[in-house]
């Protein structure tokens, strides 16, 4: 090579090189740009720099897309047809696996292998920045999406302890047996607001925090009843007033209500979390108390029951001892009923629950029937403790009977027969509502006692025979009428008023009583023996109604 | 022509007297790596600084140099200028290369004033020039120009070009052209792409 020929080589090579360090710098630029328009347009703006030619287009596509497809093959790409120029070329922006698109450049002259050069090694820089890009983009959409699973996890996480923490805390309230007042005390801790536990009807049980109300308001049983069902119906808490309030309502059945009182709706998630736990270990609370009462109540009512119809007395001792209940001391049956206006069962099995348990009388009681069986342990004041069932109940008249003392386990039946008897009596006889002890009913337990029932009916049929056949035959009232003359001594006023009828209906009938029977009623000996035979017939009448039972 | 060493944490990075070097980076905290060194050599070894930031508080962007040196009395002895672009670039709400280069030779010629420093260290943040403002399209003469006026004082001019906000790629390669040194990646580079004064009709 001449001299000549070396120097202009020289200066090619210089000016090769200064254009590779524009590439480099480029190059550099493209990396650190932040997105793909950057980087495109750099090398748009650039290729006229790097050689004699335009930009027919450059169209950036996802890696080695199918609707980017590049002409030739490889990273030297291949003849593109353009119009209106005489030469035109597509360079691959990268390589597999990362192409980028194609850029297109056109010439009316194909320019020199150095400058073709130049475009490819552009292209294949603009494809590397864009790949690197790609992957930024992916890694931080991929950093993002694991920032916001983490900050799922971390809420989770923090959700899920406070969640244990709400959960554990009323679970100890509920291991430690601190009843209704500690779940209240709990649930107010951890949500910081009162918290207001009510039975089913709306009467507060708990209360927990500032501001408790006195006296405590209780809204309508409708609007309770209406409160209950939304509340039943819903699966969450409800909000009612300034309150968000859940049951407990274990299989339904409402036991009782639990509140947070929070006006101005400051209760979070975490809060009703509480309150939701806080219901349930109510229900679980309230629903084992009912099951405790229901079996102690169970229990006491099989032992009452044995007892009343005759039971092994070691069996009994124990079981009553088991109760906490001392059977060796000496004990009376006292039967109770609705008197005259008659009383509901149950309303009457709690006035005499009650009555008994305020005069001191016993604990043992049950619901036979539409009577009440008490056992009673001590000697009491029986019309005291009819006045006060009679109070209990609101001013309704009962009729109380005691049996005879019993001193063993076995005397129980026989003072609970006793029992049956005086009531009996006591509605047959037409006696006012009263408190009859058996000791006292005077010539009827003699006639009870009597062995020979054979002989007292004779003695029924001699004075009062055919009288009782008159009101069999006539559905009349003789016998009924004589019974009440006898028991007023005589007084026809008396006799009228507690009959009820008019004087002259009560004259009418004993003047049928004097013909039919032939007896003259002021004769003493005939008011005595007539006396007798009426409390004897009502003896045999009461003896036959508590006969089958 | 001297060599100024500037460490900017870098290895292997130099500037030299009369540079006007054109720094691409992204984001604030990239930028600080630029700015803050670039600052701090210079305050450290006597030069005057100015630095020209487009935020309206400055004296915050150069909080983190008071670890080094006493901002106060740099800024009481007037070694240490801050101005934000709104009062240097924008001022009376536009942009006018007569005014910035007039900006600049006052400012300058009266720093290397006998007695002054003996070297400038000036550096722009060029954001403003994205904004829709009157005379902003001037950048590339205003740029360009600048060149010519380097060589006439012991300086040296950083202009601070944020990738994240210089999105257009053909702006970018216009600055490359105005600018004889880039700095990228901790590298300063001499610029391929830089095109003389006297090549360029519109300088």
């Amino acid at each position: 090579m001449t001299r000549p020929e070396l120097e202009v080589s020289d200066q090619l090579g210089r000016g090769l090189l200064s254009t590779m360090r524009s590439l480099l710098v480029l190059g550099q630029l493209m990396t650190e740009s932040t997105g793909e328009r950057q980087i495109l347009e750099l090398a748009v703006t650039a290729v006229p720099s790097l050689a004699r030619c335009r930009v027919v287009s450059l169209e950036p596509g996802e890696p080695n897309a199918p609707e980017s497809p590049v002409p030739g093959s490889g990273p030297v790409g291949g003849p593109v047809e353009v119009a209106d120029a005489a030469w035109g070329w597509g360079y691959p922006l990268g390589s597999p696996p990362g192409r980028f698109g194609v850029l297109v450049v056109a010439a009316d002259v194909a320019p020199s292998s150095e400058e073709q050069f130049l475009l490819r090694a552009l292209a294949q820089q603009t494809g590397a920045a864009l790949a690197n890009r790609h992957l930024h983009a992916q890694e931080l959409a991929a950093a993002e999406e694991l920032s916001e699973v983490n900050d799922r996890l971390r809420g989770s996480l923090g959700a899920l302890e406070r969640s244990i923490e709400i959960h554990d805390r009323l679970t100890a309230v509920a291991v430690s047996g601190e009843g209704r007042e500690g779940i209240a005390r709990a649930v107010h801790e951890l949500t910081g607001l009162p918290v207001a536990i009510e039975d089913r009807y709306g009467n507060l049980k708990a209360w927990a925090g500032p501001h408790r109300p006195d006296p405590y308001p209780k809204e309508s049983s409708r609007r309770r009843d209406d409160l209950l069902r939304r509340a039943r119906e819903s699966n969450r808490p409800i909000r009612e007033g300034g309150s968000l309030i859940a049951l407990a309502h274990p299989q339904g059945d409402v036991l009782g209500v639990i509140s947070l009182v929070d006006p101005a709706g400051a209760a979070g998630e975490h809060d009703v979390m509480a309150l939701e736990h806080g219901a349930t270990i109510l229900a679980m609370e309230l629903a084992r108390i009912r099951s405790l009462a229901e079996s102690e109540l169970r229990v006491r009512r099989d032992l009452v029951d044995e007892l009343l119809n005759g039971t092994e007395e070691e069996s009994a001792l124990a079981r009553a001892a088991a109760l906490g209940y001392d059977l060796q001391r000496p004990h009376r049956v006292v039967l109770v009923e609705g008197g005259r206006s008659g009383v509901g069962i149950d309303a009457l099995f709690q006035a005499v629950r009650i009555a008994a348990r305020d005069e001191n009388v016993g604990s043992l009681l049950v619901a036979r029937g539409s009577q009440t069986v008490l056992l009673a342990d001590r000697e009491a004041d029986w019309e005291a403790l009819r006045q006060s069932i009679i109070r209990g109940l609101g001013d309704v008249s009962v009729r109380l009977a005691v049996g005879e003392q019993c001193s063993s386990v076995s005397d129980f039946p026989r003072s609970f027969r006793q029992s049956r008897l005086a009531l009996q009596l006591m509605r047959s006889a037409e006696w006012s509502d009263q408190a009859v002890r058996f000791d006292d009913l005077g010539v009827y337990r003699l006639l009870v006692g009597t062995e020979d029932l054979g002989e007292v009916e004779r003695f029924i049929q001699r004075w009062i025979g055919s009288l009782l056949e008159y009101d069999e035959r006539r559905n009349a009232e003789l016998v009924r009428t004589l019974m009440h003359y006898l028991q007023h001594g005589g007084n026809y006023v008396a006799t009228a008023g507690s009959l009820i009828v008019h004087r002259n209906t009560l004259k009418y009938r004993l003047q049928r009583i004097r013909q039919i029977s032939g007896l003259d009623l002021s004769d003493p000996e005939v008011f005595f023996n007539l006396q007798l035979a009426t409390r004897a017939w009502q003896t045999l009448r009461a003896l036959g109604g508590t006969a089958g039972s | 022509m001297t060599t100024i060493p500037l460490a900017l944490d870098r290895p292997g990075v130099a500037i030299e007297q009369g540079d006007h070097i054109c720094a691409f980076y992204r984001g604030r905290d990239q930028r600080d790596d630029v700015l803050l060194p670039f600052l701090r050599d210079g305050l450290v070894q006597g030069d005057k600084c100015i630095a020209v930031m487009d935020d309206p508080d400055v004296e915050q962007v150069t909080n983190p140099l008071s670890l080094v040196v006493d901002i106060e009395s740099l800024l009481l002895t007037g070694q240490l200028e801050l101005m934000s672009s709104d009062t240097a670039y924008l001022a009376d709400g536009h942009f006018s290369t007569e005014r910035m280069l007039d900006f600049w030779e006052s400012n300058v010629s009266q720093a290397v004033r006998p007695g002054g420093f003996p070297f400038v260290r000036s550096v722009g943040e060029m954001t403003w020039a994205l904004r829709d403002m009157p005379g902003v399209d001037q950048l590339v003469r205003y740029e360009a120009r600048l060149n010519r006026f380097l060589p006439r004082y012991p300086q040296v001019i950083l202009c601070l070009y944020d990738l994240e906000q210089f999105t257009d790629g053909r702006i970018l390669l216009e600055m490359l052209k105005t600018h004889p040194k880039v700095l990228m990646s901790g590298q300063v580079l001499d610029n391929p792409w830089y095109v003389e004064p006297e090549d360029d009709p519109l300088a």
